[in-house]
């Protein structure tokens, strides 16, 4: 059904859109490379191509008249995602062209912005593009050569936003969400353990919350290490004397 | 000068403009040289190491080195950097200030450094604490909850977006090696610090040297500064809850003058109200201006000239935000002309002025030493800066004139420096 087509490739735009702006965040700092510009401008096209698909899918379906009240004030609802999520990308397209023109990459000195991180992107990026790896093949002068397209790319997209408000006439306000708040405390993702360990580290002050938070996942890990021992050593035991019996 | 929350915020974030930052951003580069540049050392947190941190000794010094400032103002021009959000600390986060030891900071990416053209959205932040909620598994710190709630409730609309988006963030992120993620953590809370701080709520309306920093500088609409005067002298009278210095200070003759320039003050705010409020209150509270100014016989009667009253009443028939415009620039005039120059010959206003010129000293608690820091201006105060260019002058008139080319366009590049600091 149209329905479940248009949910997935909007799942798929607002994917692409958040490791889309996690690598923005990293232009311009000690992990910015010539990697990264190459990983910006594949994850853009990607964000690009999708955005048309959707907006086409959209489209088609809030033109035909057709349609229920339920279906069109769930496409309404849609529509207010998709446009959301360009509106983001919009403006992170807008800044990493700012901050791609400000570091340049390919000068005598440069002047990277030491943030701390140095760790590189691929993963984020193999995220955005669905893959499981990313292949480098661009020349090394992406940086400079990039931001033309970049450029021309904005204007397009600032073309189809405009478009898309002329021709679609939704309400954003009128449609009601149907997440309530907290909604997002309730997924299927592993929301713990591994994340724990990060948030220890964030502060030294010992009265921080956060320390808290992990060093009771760190005491949880070592008790179920010594649980797994104690009953490894029982079973032992136990083993022996069956087998002494 | 910027006046901060003199007026409403309307949802619209006020942002004053900002000429330093491309200055800051200067600055913030000649710091990164690894010869020249402030010193970094790694953070050694439980198992990991992340490098790129540095001291808060070391920035003053650097900074008092590289512009030839004493430490102390080398210190204000480093909390500076921090309070707009180019360097950020590492421990205790919430205060945005360089301590002159070996407290350790680190500098922000450029996606989150401050911008003139990218405002701060409420969509993001809505993101952000999406995000925290998912990490600190729904438990918030009180202001974080609040604005959580507002949030949800008016940008409702969104909300499936914001959820959706906190997630695919929050599992982009996770990505990352270790290191980096602490980091990235880090640097958006930081920012969020900076551009969405928690508010305390004070007793005091209008501290006094807010007051009086608006009465030191020309403003384009002098007599504002005066409705605030006006304004917070109100709030104190009606709400009866305040210990403020200069509530005791005002006597009896003023409060009577100011009784009847206090209906019309009232009725500019209720105007603003209307034009600025939603659709849905608009008819109540046209009806509620009508009756408590305009009708005849009214508790706060206006004095309006009859045929702006009519052309009110008439349109009050059938409200609009903008049915009181006539009336509200009849009475902005009336101020203007009548008010404001009675003020001014006030004995208040002089005793205001004298207070203005030799202030008394501020005894601050805790709290609002606090408030105050995150509240701070991020520009040198302009006497330092006078007392200096003087200094200069005297120094350059006792040497022996060595190059005058070289003298003019030094002290023309430091007037440039300057000069953008001034001109608020």
């Amino acid at each position: 059904m149209g329905k479940e087509e248009c949910k997935t490739m909007l799942d798929a735009l607002n994917k692409v859109t958040a490791c889309y702006r996690h690598l923005v965040i990293a232009l311009g700092s000690t992990s910015d490379s010539q990697n990264l510009r190459e990983e910006l401008k594949k994850t853009r096209k990607k964000a690009q191509e999708l955005a048309v698909a959707n907006r086409t899918k959209l489209t088609t379906l809030l033109k035909d008249k057709t349609i229920s009240k339920e279906d069109r004030a769930e496409y309404e609802r849609l529509w207010v995602l998709f446009s959301s999520s360009m509106e983001l990308l919009e403006v992170d397209m807008k800044r990493s062209l700012e901050i791609g023109q400000d570091f340049p990459l390919k000068v005598p000195t440069r002047h990277l912005i030491q943030t701390g991180m140095t760790g590189n992107t691929n993963a984020v990026a193999a995220r955005a593009m669905s893959v499981q790896n990313m292949k480098y093949e661009a020349d090394s002068n992406i940086d400079t050569a990039d931001l033309r397209d970049l450029q021309s790319e904005i204007t397009q997209v600032s073309q189809m936003m405009e478009e898309m408000e002329m021709k679609v006439q939704v309400a954003p306000w009128a449609v009601v969400a149907k997440q309530e708040a907290g909604a997002e405390l309730k997924s299927n993702m592993s929301v713990g353990n591994s994340s724990v360990g990060v948030i220890s580290i964030c502060e030294e002050e010992p009265k921080d919350d956060e320390g808290g938070g992990g060093r009771e996942g760190g005491s949880t890990s070592i008790g179920a290490v010594l649980v797994f021992f104690v009953i490894l050593t029982v079973a032992l035991v136990l083993g022996y004397l069956v087998v002494n019996m | 000068m910027t006046i901060k929350n003199a007026l409403r915020d309307y949802g619209q974030r006020y942002r004053p403009r900002m000429a330093c930052l491309r200055k800051a951003e200067k600055v913030l580069l000649e710091m990164q040289d690894p010869c020249a540049g402030v010193k970094s050392q790694p953070q050694r947190l439980v198992i990991t190491i992340i490098p790129h941190a540095i001291t808060g000794e070391d920035i003053i010094a650097w900074l008092a080195d590289r512009f030839q400032i004493d430490p102390q103002e080398a210190s204000s021009f480093g909390s500076m950097l921090v309070a707009l959000g180019y360097i950020y600390p590492l421990q205790d986060h919430k205060r945005l200030v360089i301590k002159p030891d070996t407290s350790l900071y680190r500098f922000q990416t450029p996606y989150f450094w401050p911008t003139q053209q990218w405002p701060v959205e409420d969509t993001d932040y809505a993101i952000y604490l999406a995000k925290r909620n998912i990490r600190k598994k729904g438990i918030l710190e009180l202001h974080e909850q609040e604005q959580y709630n507002h949030l949800h409730k008016w940008m409702n609309h969104k909300w499936d977006f914001i959820v959706m988006q906190a997630k695919e963030q929050y599992r982009a992120a996770k990505e990352r090696k270790k290191p980096d993620r602490v980091v990235f953590d880090c640097q958006e809370r930081a920012y969020w610090v900076v551009h969405r701080p928690p508010v305390r709520k004070h007793s005091q309306k209008l501290p006094l040297n807010n007051f009086v920093e608006v009465f030191e500088h020309d403003l384009p609409r002098p007599w504002h500064s005066i409705f605030i005067g006006f304004k917070s002298k109100f709030e104190l009278d009606y709400s009866k809850k305040s210990n403020f210095v200069w509530a005791s200070f005002l006597s009896e003759p003023f409060t009577c003058r100011s009784k009847i320039v206090g209906e019309n003050l009232a009725f500019w705010e209720g105007c603003e109200d209307l034009k600025w409020g939603t659709a849905v209150a608009m008819k109540e509270k046209a009806e509620q201006i009508y009756k408590t100014f305009l009708a005849r016989g009214a508790p706060r009667w206006i004095n309006i000239d009859g045929k702006t009253m009519e052309i009110t009443v008439k349109g009050l028939k059938h409200p609009h935000r903008y049915v009181l415009d006539a009336a509200q620039t009849h009475i902005y005039m009336l101020m203007k002309k009548d008010s404001y120059g009675r003020y001014l010959k006030s004995p208040v206003f002089k005793e205001t002025l004298k207070k203005a010129v030799n202030p008394e000293e501020h005894k601050f608690n805790e709290v609002q030493l606090e408030q105050n820091a995150r509240n701070r201006r991020p520009s040198l105060s302009p006497i330092i800066i006078r007392q200096q260019e003087q200094e200069q002058r005297a120094k350059m008139a006792a040497s022996a004139p060595v190059d005058i080319t070289q003298v003019m366009s030094k002290l023309s590049k430091q007037g440039k420096e300057m000069g953008p600091r001034h001109s608020k």
